[in-house]
C-alpha cells in the first residue's frame, strides 16, 4: 500500500469516527440562556471569584424578575444586579463586601423598600437547600435556626418533628437553579474545570443545577488537567467561557487581587443613589462599564491596561 | 503588677481576652472581617496553642512557627494560602463544623440580656425593615452546633444591647434557663460578650447576661448607661486582667504588626 492510499484510508477513518465535542462557548452563546423570570445561580465569595462577564451580560440585555441563588456569601456582584433592576429575589446568607462596604447598599436600599424578597437564610441553611436540590429532595433538614426568627421571617422554611427521634428541625425547601455560571482558574476545552484555591461553595451549585456555565481565566489542554485530575473540582461543566479578567473587580486566586479602587467608586455611586436619592453616578457607572460597552473584553479596554496589570502587583 | 503591660489598646485587651479562652490543641476558625477576633485566635496560638490548627481564608494550617503574619484585610484574600496545609470547601463547615473550629466569634447588630443576637435588621415589620442588616452568615448554625461561641461588637451602646431583639438569628440561651436543652441544641451557647467597656458572661441558673469585668478606666455608670436592660451586676467587679508583656510583645511584633488594633 502506497503513502497515497494510507492517508485516504486515515481520511475516510477521521469523517467516520465520532469525535470527542469541547465545551467552548461565546459570551453570546451564554448569555443566550438568560430568560427573564428564571432562577440562575451565581458562584464566587464575597470579595473573589464572581463571574462578572454574565452579570454584565445580564444588565446590559435588560434581563428582568431574576431569582438569584447568590454564594452562600454575596458581594457587590448581586448589589449591582439588584441596583440594575434585574432582580427580584435573592438567595444569600450575607450581603456585604467586609471592608469596602459592611452591607451592600443596593441591596439594603431595596430590601427597606419592600422592593426585594430576600430567602432570609444562614449559611447551613443554604447548603442544605442546594443539596437536597442535588439529590432531588423537596427538603433537607438543618437544626440550625431552631429557636430563631428565620421561620417567621422566610415562611419557606417549615418546622417540623422529625418522625425518627422527634426531634425540632427546619426544613429548607430544594433549591434547584436552572442553569449556574461560575468562574474558576482553569478549564481544557472538553469542561474539565479547575479552581485554583478552595472553590468555596461552587460545586454545590454546580450539583444542584441542571446546567453549568464556567467562565475561565486560562483555557489549557487536556493533557495539563490530566496532569493533576485530582485538582479537578467540576469534572462536567456545560461550557466553557474564555474569559481573562474574568472575576474583574474581584480576585482570582493565584491571578490577581480585587480592584479595590473600582469597588470603591461603585459603592460611592450607589450610596449617592441609596443616601441621597441621587441616580446621575449610578447611571453613569452602568452607562461607563456595561451599557457603553459591547462585550467582555470592550469592558476590560474600559477598565484600562494599566489598572488590570496593577492587579498583579502584589 | 509584675508581668503585666501597661501600654495597651481596648481591642488589644479584648483580643487578649479572647485568646485566654482558647486552649491549646483547638480548632478555631477566622471570620470575615474580624480584625479582633482574628488577633485573638493567632495569639491563642503562637502563646499557648502549638497544636492549634487555625483557619484562615478556608483554609486550615498551624502557623506557630511564622515570624510574622501579615494582616490581610478581607477574608477573601487569597495570599493567605500561603500558610496552608490543606483546603476546605466552604459547605464543609456544615457538614461537620467541629472538625474545622471549636468557636466561633458572632457579632451582632442587636443583643438581648439572653445572648441572642441578631444580623438580619432593625424594625418590626420584616417588609419594611428600617435598617437592613448584613445576614446572619454562618451564625445561626455556629451558635446551635458549636461547643461555645463569643459575641463580640465593636461598640456598646443601647441600640445594641435592648431588652428584645427584634429578630433573632443566632440563638444564645433562649429565654433562659435549660431553653437550649428543652430545644435540643447540641451547642454549649455563648459564653462571653466582649465589647469596648466590659465583658459579661451568663449567670449559671437563669442564663441572663451577668457584668463579668470592667475594662480598665470604665466606670460601672458608663456601662449600665449604655446597656439598654438590667444587667446582673455582682459584689465584686474586677478591672479585666490586661495583657502581659509577653502578649503585647506578640501581638504587636507577629499578629499584628501594621497595628490595627491600635487605631
Amino acid at each position: 500500500m502506497g503513502i497515497r492510499d494510507i492517508k485516504s484510508i486515515q481520511g475516510a477513518m477521521e469523517n467516520s469516527t465520532p469525535k470527542r465535542k469541547d465545551k467552548i462557548i461565546t459570551e453570546e452563546e451564554a448569555a443566550g440562556f438568560l430568560r427573564n423570570g428564571m432562577t440562575l445561580g451565581l458562584g464566587g465569595f464575597i470579595n473573589c471569584s464572581h463571574p462578572m462577564p454574565i452579570v454584565r451580560a445580564i444588565i446590559r440585555r435588560g434581563i428582568k424578575d431574576l431569582t438569584v441563588i447568590g454564594p452562600a456569601s454575596s458581594g457587590l456582584d448581586l448589589d449591582l444586579l439588584v441596583g440594575a433592576g434585574c432582580v427580584k429575589k435573592i438567595v444569600s446568607s450575607y450581603f456585604g463586601a467586609e471592608t469596602i462596604t459592611p452591607i451592600s447598599p443596593m441591596i439594603k436600599y431595596a430590601s427597606e423598600q419592600g422592593e426585594l424578597d430576600i430567602f432570609e437564610c444562614d449559611e447551613g441553611m443554604y447548603y442544605a437547600g442546594l443539596r437536597a436540590g442535588a439529590q432531588r429532595l423537596p427538603f433537607l433538614p438543618t437544626r440550625a435556626g431552631v429557636g430563631t426568627s428565620y421561620p417567621e421571617v422566610n415562611p419557606e422554611l417549615k418546622v417540623f418533628s422529625d418522625p425518627i427521634k422527634g426531634e425540632t428541625l427546619i426544613a429548607v425547601p430544594a433549591i434547584r437553579p436552572e442553569v449556574v455560571f461560575l468562574y474558576a482558574g482553569y478549564s481544557d476545552p472538553y469542561g474539565n474545570v479547575q479552581h485554583v484555591g478552595t472553590s468555596y461553595g461552587d460545586r454545590a451549585l454546580h450539583r444542584s443545577s441542571d446546567k453549568t456555565i464556567v467562565f475561565v481565566e486560562r483555557l489549557v489542554s487536556n493533557e495539563a488537567i490530566r496532569k493533576e485530575p485530582f485538582k479537578t473540582s467540576i469534572p462536567v461543566a456545560d461550557g466553557i467561557v474564555r474569559s481573562p479578567f474574568g472575576a474583574h473587580p474581584f480576585s482570582s486566586p493565584g491571578f490577581y487581587l480585587l480592584d479595590k479602587e473600582h469597588l470603591r467608586e461603585y459603592v460611592a455611586a450607589a450610596r449617592a443613589y441609596t443616601m441621597d436619592g441621587d441616580r446621575r453616578l449610578f447611571e453613569q457607572y452602568l452607562q461607563k462599564y456595561i451599557y457603553g460597552v459591547s462585550s467582555h473584553l470592550e469592558y476590560l479596554e474600559a477598565i484600562g491596561i494599566n489598572r488590570l496589570l496593577s492587579l498583579h502587583e502584589f | 503588677m509584675k508581668g503585666y503591660s501597661r501600654d495597651f489598646s481596648i481591642q488589644e485587651l479584648n483580643a487578649t481576652f479572647l485568646s485566654r479562652q482558647i486552649r491549646d490543641g483547638e480548632r478555631a476558625l477566622v471570620g470575615a472581617n474580624t480584625p479582633v477576633p482574628r488577633a485573638g485566635v493567632l495569639l491563642a496560638h503562637l502563646h499557648h496553642g502549638p497544636n492549634m490548627i487555625v483557619c484562615l481564608a478556608r483554609t486550615r494550617t498551624n502557623v506557630y512557627n511564622e515570624q510574622r503574619l501579615a494582616n490581610f484585610e478581607l477574608s477573601t484574600d487569597w495570599r493567605q494560602a500561603r500558610w496552608a496545609e490543606s483546603y476546605y470547601l466552604h459547605y464543609e463547615l456544615f457538614d461537620a463544623f467541629d472538625k474545622i473550629t471549636h468557636i466561633f466569634s458572632v457579632g451582632a447588630l442587636q443583643i438581648d440580656p439572653y445572648g441572642n443576637s441578631n444580623l438580619i435588621g432593625v424594625g418590626k415589620d420584616y417588609r419594611k425593615l428600617k435598617f437592613r442588616g448584613p445576614g446572619g452568615v454562618a451564625t445561626a448554625s455556629a451558635a446551635t452546633d458549636l461547643e461555645r461561641y463569643y459575641l463580640y461588637v465593636a461598640s456598646h451602646d443601647k441600640r445594641i444591647f435592648v431588652e428584645e431583639c427584634d429578630y433573632i438569628s443566632a440563638f444564645g440561651w433562649g429565654e433562659g434557663r435549660d431553653h437550649r436543652i428543652r430545644l435540643g441544641l447540641p451547642g454549649g451557647g455563648p459564653q462571653y460578650c466582649i465589647t469596648p467597656l466590659c465583658i459579661m458572661d451568663f449567670e449559671q441558673e437563669s442564663k441572663r447576661m451577668r457584668l463579668h469585668s470592667i475594662h480598665p478606666g470604665v466606670s460601672l455608670e458608663e456601662v449600665v448607661e449604655n446597656t439598654g436592660f438590667k444587667l446582673i451586676i455582682p459584689d465584686h467587679i474586677p478591672v479585666t486582667t490586661p495583657p502581659t508583656r509577653e502578649e503585647i510583645r506578640l501581638l504587636r511584633g507577629r499578629i499584628d504588626v501594621e497595628g490595627i488594633l491600635r487605631k
